[in-house]
């Protein structure tokens, strides 16, 4: 601390801000930095470059930017709230389909389909919203795990509009802001690719998202959600509302689901039930876990991590031949696939992350902040 | 109806099944009264405390707060009336900091939404700050200023009861309910204690309902004192007058035969 009166804060303000000392501002700068000039120089610069041959192509990332929002989502209800859902992926699903269909049969533009998905998040979270008011714990995981199959029915079977089993293209859905085409992509004449420019779409979500969202847990709301997760009986004595807030927790946690149902789905191109599947369901529940329960950022990093994994895991079991995993091409006799080998990382990553590290990758960091903060002391 | 009376309970009859945990209690605390109710383990102090917040609901009797009927509201509208609470064992955000402990406490004086929240510039912002200087003569008060910025959780067990405290004083109660504040702490810890009540009871003027079993600070802080055994009133009157009394003695000794 060459200059400690800077660190002196003298009005609340300065207490409430999120980007509150100058190696956060330069770390905001930086991200800034990045999100602008990560799609132009990925495949060229020597760094990025590496990433993009392990396996983090653009592609990889806006997937992960993708999770990220429903991650966030997710971390509302679960991490902030303490209402733990297994049913994310059927709010995630209803925006994706929303989404394909507004914005192909009806032809709905970017800017009313969009809202419209989330709209649709907003109210089945609303209606589903005041069972966990009866509901704590286990019984509300058992009964969000049978909104899954009640979901995975209707997509299967609502065949007009999800187009059944097989599923539907969501290449209709335009995704025009005024001259701005995400699809065909411009500026001074240069045409991006399409992964290029659907980086700056979803991240640009991801940013926008994580910033409501922590402005709702860092004011009366938010502090609401989280009294009811430590303690409802006395949040309700001290006046909080415990149906508006368990409510309101899932239709909002469900409409960002919708919107990350929505990018997914324009993203992937064709959807279909099987992306919006328990497993998915329990890949959001394991990206906050690793990520850090009760985080913003956690959420943010849990998806990078596990969003490149597989990408990763595939390209080193190609590479270099892992014994007994069965490469791409037929594989020589191993005993597990690449996407088996990837589900029993996932389980291990979260058995040994609930038994290590409950806090996640976000309460590793917040451990070596501390220790370098009251450096040279341990305490 | 005596207008001094802010808390006036009569002929409360609360039966959980067969058990009858509080039978025809009547009390009435005056404003600004300092009234302390004691009584053995299960006696039914807490269900008092319950039946005043709407947690429970008593089959029989009134619970006038101000010349309104408590029972059968909701714990959110006994708050929003007035009536401010600390628990036996803890009531706190254990991962929340102090300031948005105390900070929830206000939570029925504030007003941000889900939506103005969310978008933080103006409305939410300007609350915030407001709040936090309310918050502030509340830290000042109790003498929190150390322990501003840590998860209540990992505050020592006496500071707790003090944040706990602090958290239904922000709340600007008319009535606190206090369940036993200073159980489980020392000497040192009790008169601190001692002394943050009568502070809220005398210069702030908030009527006080105390549960406490530490017979020396009740016998020194009350106005007036009530003994309640196995739901039923056995005495009430001055500190002197209760702790004389037959009856008390018997239910805290037993019966001399």
């Amino acid at each position: 601390m060459a200059n400690p009166s800077k660190e002196l804060k003298v009005r609340y303000q300065q207490d409430l801000m999120i980007w509150r000392t100058p190696l956060l501002r330069a770390g905001l700068l930086t991200l800034l930095f990045l999100y602008i000039l990560s799609p132009v120089i990925w495949e060229s610069f020597v760094v990025t470059k590496f990433l993009d041959d392990i396996g983090l192509t653009m592609t990889t990332l806006n997937y992960a930017g993708v999770f990220a929002v429903g991650a966030i989502g997710l971390n509302l209800l679960t991490g902030y709230t303490g209402q733990v859902s297994l049913g994310h992926s059927v709010f995630v699903g209803a925006g994706a389909y929303f989404a394909a269909y507004a914005g192909s049969t009806w032809d709905l533009p970017f800017i009313v389909w969009l809202p419209g998905s989330l709209l649709v998040g907003f109210l089945i979270g609303f209606i589903v919203g005041p069972l966990a008011l009866r509901l704590r714990g286990n019984y509300l995981v058992v009964v969000t795990l049978g909104l899954v199959f009640l979901g995975d029915h209707i997509f299967r079977n609502w065949k007009s509009v999800t187009g059944g089993s097989t599923g539907v293209s969501v290449t209709g859905a335009s995704l025009k802001i005024g001259p701005i085409d995400f699809r065909n992509f411009e500026v001074f004449g240069h045409e991006f690719e399409k992964s290029q420019s659907f980086f700056w779409l979803i991240w640009g979500f991801v940013a926008l998202v994580a910033l409501l969202v922590k402005n709702i847990v860092r004011t009366r709301p938010g502090r609401a959600l989280q009294a009811v997760r430590d303690r409802d009986i006395a949040a309700e004595i001290i006046g909080v509302d415990l149906l508006h807030y368990k409510t309101m927790a899932f239709a909002i946690s469900s409409s960002i689901a919708a919107l990350a149902g929505a990018l997914f789905g324009v993203l992937q191109s064709f959807i279909s039930p099987i992306d919006f599947g328990l497993l998915v369901a329990i890949q959001y529940i394991a990206i906050i876990i690793l990520g850090g329960m009760g985080t913003i950022h956690g959420s943010i990093i849990g998806a990078l991590v596990l969003g490149s994994l597989p990408r990763l895991v595939e390209n080193i079991s190609r590479d270099y031949d892992l014994p007994g995993v069965s490469g791409d091409q037929g594989g020589i006799g191993g005993i597990l696939s690449i996407s088996s080998l990837n589900h029993i990382i996932y389980g291990i990553l979260i058995a040994a992350f609930l038994l290590l590290e409950p806090r996640g990758i976000a309460g590793i960091w917040m451990r070596i902040k501390t220790y370098f903060k009251t450096w040279p002391f341990s305490y | 109806m005596d207008s001094s009376r802010i808390l006036d309970i009569s002929d409360v009859t609360l039966r959980f099944g067969g058990v009858t945990a509080l039978e025809e209690v009547s009390f009435s605390v005056k404003s600004k009264e300092l009234f302390a109710i004691i009584g053995p383990n299960g006696a039914g102090k807490t269900s008092i405390f319950n039946c005043i917040n709407g947690v429970y609901k008593p089959q029989n009797g009134s619970i006038l707060f101000d010349g309104e009927e408590l029972i059968g509201e909701r714990p959110v509208t006994v708050a929003r009336k007035g009536v401010g609470r600390t628990f036996q064992n803890l009531g706190l955000f254990m991962n929340l900091n102090l300031i948005d402990n105390l900070l929830l406490g206000r939570h029925l004086q504030m007003k941000t939404g889900f939506f103005s929240g969310a978008l933080w510039w103006g409305r939410a912002k300007n609350e915030e700050i407001k709040n936090r200087q309310k918050i502030e003569t509340i830290i000042d008060l109790l003498e929190l200023q150390p322990y501003r910025y840590q998860p209540v959780g990992l505050l020592p067990y006496g500071i707790q009861k003090r944040v706990e405290l602090g958290r239904a004083l922000s709340m600007e109660p008319r009535i606190l309910l206090l369940d036993e504040p200073v159980a489980g702490m020392n000497l040192e810890e009790t008169e601190d204690m001692a002394r943050y009540i009568l502070e809220i009871n005398n210069e702030l003027g908030v009527s006080i309902l105390l549960v406490e079993h530490d017979m020396a600070m009740v016998m020194d802080i009350a106005d007036c004192v009530m003994a309640l055994d196995f739901g039923q009133k056995i005495a009430t009157g001055s500190p002197k007058e209760v702790q004389s009394d037959q009856r008390v003695i018997a239910a805290y000794l037993g019966e001399a035969s």
